[in-house]
């Protein structure tokens, strides 16, 4: 193995993935060069370490030091197996969220340069990169451990940390390799069910990793985790848990059989992974083809009044683009995630009596919230999207007004089944729900057409058409204030029926009517913002 | 690439070559007539239609074909001229008739379901410039069209131009490669950094340079003072 080569490498593939996720200029500036992660990682480890034992020095942090004691060797060796579990996570949402332009490393199927040599690199890179993670619970934990004169088991947890981050590293690249070929061989046999296939093992991978983080979750993990940790000691992935554990005990034995078999563990990984490279990499695009069948073109044009051809071509072609890019997938997503999150949260009030059951106005935010959040992610993403082919667009003769037609519509297509699927999800699980369906539906629509106006104008005033790593479409300055101006005139259009039921137990016509009158307004009002802010796009095109 | 000054004029039954170095703003004066860049001065007419006043109306007369173009990775070929096609209003009937007959032209045929994505640089290429042509323009616009082809395409490419010249729509034509614009061009425009060196056709400009009976590579070194090659290489081998 030529070492010097998989040093260059790593450091090219360090500094592709750590600049390919920087938007802000600065930021790219600072952290654009792979040495900068050492000293954020030194920061993070004697840092908080140092802060931490500072605080717990001081004559009040006695009590929370006894808090720690019966802790402290869980928290320890709980350390490697979350950092091998987040090192694979976050390796395989890399993968997932990589634009289709960007995912061919060509370089490496030319240069003289083995399996062995590019897994070394890429596995090396990727430890680099996701060290701060380690540095981070290491740091939390340093403090403590030195506190509680458990500085030995710290420099153990710390070691099984590097060992769990290069074998979660390794773990990756075997997934890389093996989902290459098998997704390779499937799509070329598949073509458009492969791609209908791949679109819903996204989606719920996407689902799945999103609520693995929220709070609740992950406690209820961690703690099974450290609850099965030592009858699972067959499983290889305990093992550095177990060798901390071991270390812990001062069970020099355990230490050592457990430290010992996760670093063969990782080393075989490794071997594993050069060997997948070698035999199942196929470092060409396979072509996907969608249909055997002969070209019939055929008038796809929805019915629907001030929609033409051209505007049906476009939202068309933002369906498939929605559908058949992978990096598109995470706004798939949402809908189910959202839903899943807000029936959780639901859930427990739903066998409330009428007396306590929660207000009107607190169940229509739980509502409106996700319906808005979600319209206002696909329309403010919906010109950004386009990517560095937006020049089709431009070059084309599609006038403003069609534009700004079709995205809307795309949005609110999407957004309108939405929003009754969830509403009947809701109705299901609470009385108050079912007891305001038929106005709460049409509100619900006018929230989307309102937040869908609105996405666009805020698409066509911050695009960003840059084709990288988790692209967001639009700026973040844009989405902030897209997302805060949907919330904030949902609650708008709601707050007439609010008061309403808040004053007279009802749905007062009056209200209502003011109620759809605002919403109406506001609908009018974004449109026209957003028609005249797409006519500034085209008069000053960024090419 | 800023331009400065530029002016000139392509008559029906014309191929005019844009020639000039990376960089010499080829690009940026296509862009502009198209109506993707917006000049800070001056104006641009496209077959009477004015440019800055009637963009729709430029882009519906104009077949545009940008250098390494983007298109749609995740639409099939044939998705993607269906899209062109819609765009440019063309009926059913006419979208099929014309996206076939262009597909075998350029050996597209047959791979036209597979997502474009797992297309070559050069069917990407044919792909642009299948929809650059698609709806009949009055006027084409080529960035470096020959780019990546393979020679039969590249000849048929050629012989379409001239054919379309001779129907009376003109072209506009980039390139960096001295033969391709010998070859092709009726009148050649040579640029270098953002301005207009010299135009004429080939004998006009070898009369230009002073280089009567030279090749076009040597009278465009001499005009744009880029002619120290010899120094340059044997600095490289040594």
């Amino acid at each position: 193995m030529n070492l010097r080569a998989v040093y260059s490498l790593a450091i090219v593939l360090t500094r592709s993935q750590v600049r390919g996720t920087q938007r802000n200029k600065f930021l790219a500036r600072v952290f654009g060069e792979p040495r900068i992660i050492l000293p954020v990682d030194i920061a993070l480890l004697f840092g908080l370490g140092g802060l931490g034992y500072a605080l717990l020095s001081t004559s009040g942090g006695g009590g929370l030091l006894d808090l720690l004691r019966p802790i402290e060797p869980e928290l320890l060796a709980g350390i490697p197996s979350a950092i091998m579990f987040m090192a694979i996570l976050f390796g395989v949402l890399y993968e997932i969220s990589q634009p289709i332009q960007s995912m061919n490393t060509d370089l490496v199927n030319w240069l003289p340069i083995t399996p062995m040599e590019y897994v070394g690199a890429s596995t090396i890179s990727e430890s680099y990169i996701y060290s701060f993670m380690a540095c981070l619970f290491l740091g939390v934990v340093l403090g403590p451990a030195l506190a509680l004169g458990m500085a030995s088991v710290w420099v153990a947890a710390a070691f099984m940390a590097v060992v769990a981050l290069f074998a979660g590293a390794a773990v990756v690249e075997v997934l890389d390799a093996t989902t290459n070929r098998i997704s390779s061989s499937f799509y070329k046999k598949s073509g458009r069910s492969g791609m209908v296939f791949r679109l819903i093992a996204t989606v719920i991978l996407l689902v799945f990793i999103q609520l693995l983080f929220s709070g609740y979750v992950v406690g209820y993990l961690l703690q099974s985790v450290m609850q099965a940790a030592v009858s699972a000691w067959f499983i290889p992935v305990v093992w550095p848990t177990l060798a901390v554990l071991g270390a812990a005990q001062a069970n020099m034995f355990s230490f050592l059989l457990f430290s010992s078999s996760s670093i063969i563990f990782a080393v075989a990984l490794f071997g594993l992974a050069a060997t997948f490279r070698g035999r199942f990499w196929v470092p060409v695009p396979v072509s996907i083809k969608l249909s055997t069948r002969a070209y019939q073109p055929r008038q796809r044009q929805l019915h629907i009044p001030l929609i033409g051809a051209v505007e049906s071509a476009m939202i068309q072609k933002d369906f498939r683009s929605l559908t058949r890019r992978r990096e598109m997938a995470r706004f798939l997503a949402i809908p189910f995630v959202l839903a899943i999150s807000m029936g959780i949260t639901l859930l427990p009030l739903g066998t409330q009596q009428t007396a306590e059951a929660p207000s009107f106005m607190f169940v229509a935010f739980l509502f409106l919230m996700p319906v808005a959040i979600f319209v206002g992610a696909l329309s403010m993403t919906s010109i950004g999207q386009e990517g560095y082919a937006v020049w089709n667009l431009y070059a084309a003769p599609i006038s403003p007004t069609q534009l700004l037609r079709a995205k809307l519509l795309f949005a609110t297509i999407l957004g309108v089944p939405f929003a009754i699927a969830l509403l009947s999800i809701f109705a299901l699980l609470l009385n108050t729900v079912g007891t305001y369906y038929g106005i709460l539906l049409p509100v619900s629509v006018l929230v989307v057409l309102e937040v869908s106006a609105l996405g666009v104008y805020f698409a066509a005033l911050f695009p960003d058409f840059r084709e990288m790593v988790r692209s967001r479409y639009v700026s973040v300055w844009g989405s902030l204030m897209g997302i805060g101006t949907a919330l904030a005139v949902s609650l708008l259009t709601v707050a007439p029926l609010a008061l309403s039921i808040f004053l007279y137990g009802s749905i007062v016509p009056q209200l209502a009517i003011i109620s759809f009158g605002i919403g109406l307004a506001v609908f009018i009002v974004a449109l026209r913002l957003a028609n005249n802010q797409i006519q500034r796009m085209f008069q000053n095109i960024q090419t | 690439m800023a331009v400065k000054g530029v002016s000139f004029s392509v008559e029906r039954n014309q191929i005019l070559g844009l020639l000039g170095p990376n960089g010499s703003g080829k690009s940026t004066i296509m862009k502009t007539i198209v109506g993707i860049v917006k000049p800070d001065a001056g104006s641009i007419t496209v077959q009477g239609v004015n440019v800055a006043a009637d963009p729709i109306g430029v882009k519906r007369i104009v077949g545009y074909v940008p250098e390494s173009p983007r298109i749609y990775e995740f639409l099939s070929g044939i998705e993607y001229l269906d899209f062109v096609a819609t765009i440019h209003g063309l009926s059913l009937d006419t979208k099929r008739e014309r996206i076939t007959e262009f597909l075998k032209a350029l050996d597209l045929e047959g791979r036209e379901n597979e997502l474009i994505h797992g297309y070559s640089q050069g069917m990407k290429q044919k792909l642009a410039i299948i929809a650059g042509l698609l709806h009949r323009p009055q006027i084409l616009i080529l960035d470096e069209p020959l780019n990546a082809l393979d020679p039969r395409s590249a000849r048929i490419v050629k012989d379409l131009i001239h054919r379309l010249r001779d129907d009376g729509v003109p072209t506009v034509f980039s390139t960096h490669v001295l033969e391709i614009a010998d070859a092709i061009c009726d009148r050649i425009v040579i640029m270098y950094d953002g301005r207009v060196l010299a135009e004429g056709d080939a004998e006009e400009l070898r009369s230009k340079a002073g280089t009567a009976g030279s090749s076009l590579e040597e009278v465009f070194l001499k005009l744009t003072g880029t002619s120290d090659t010899r120094e340059i290489v044997e600095a490289l081998t040594h």
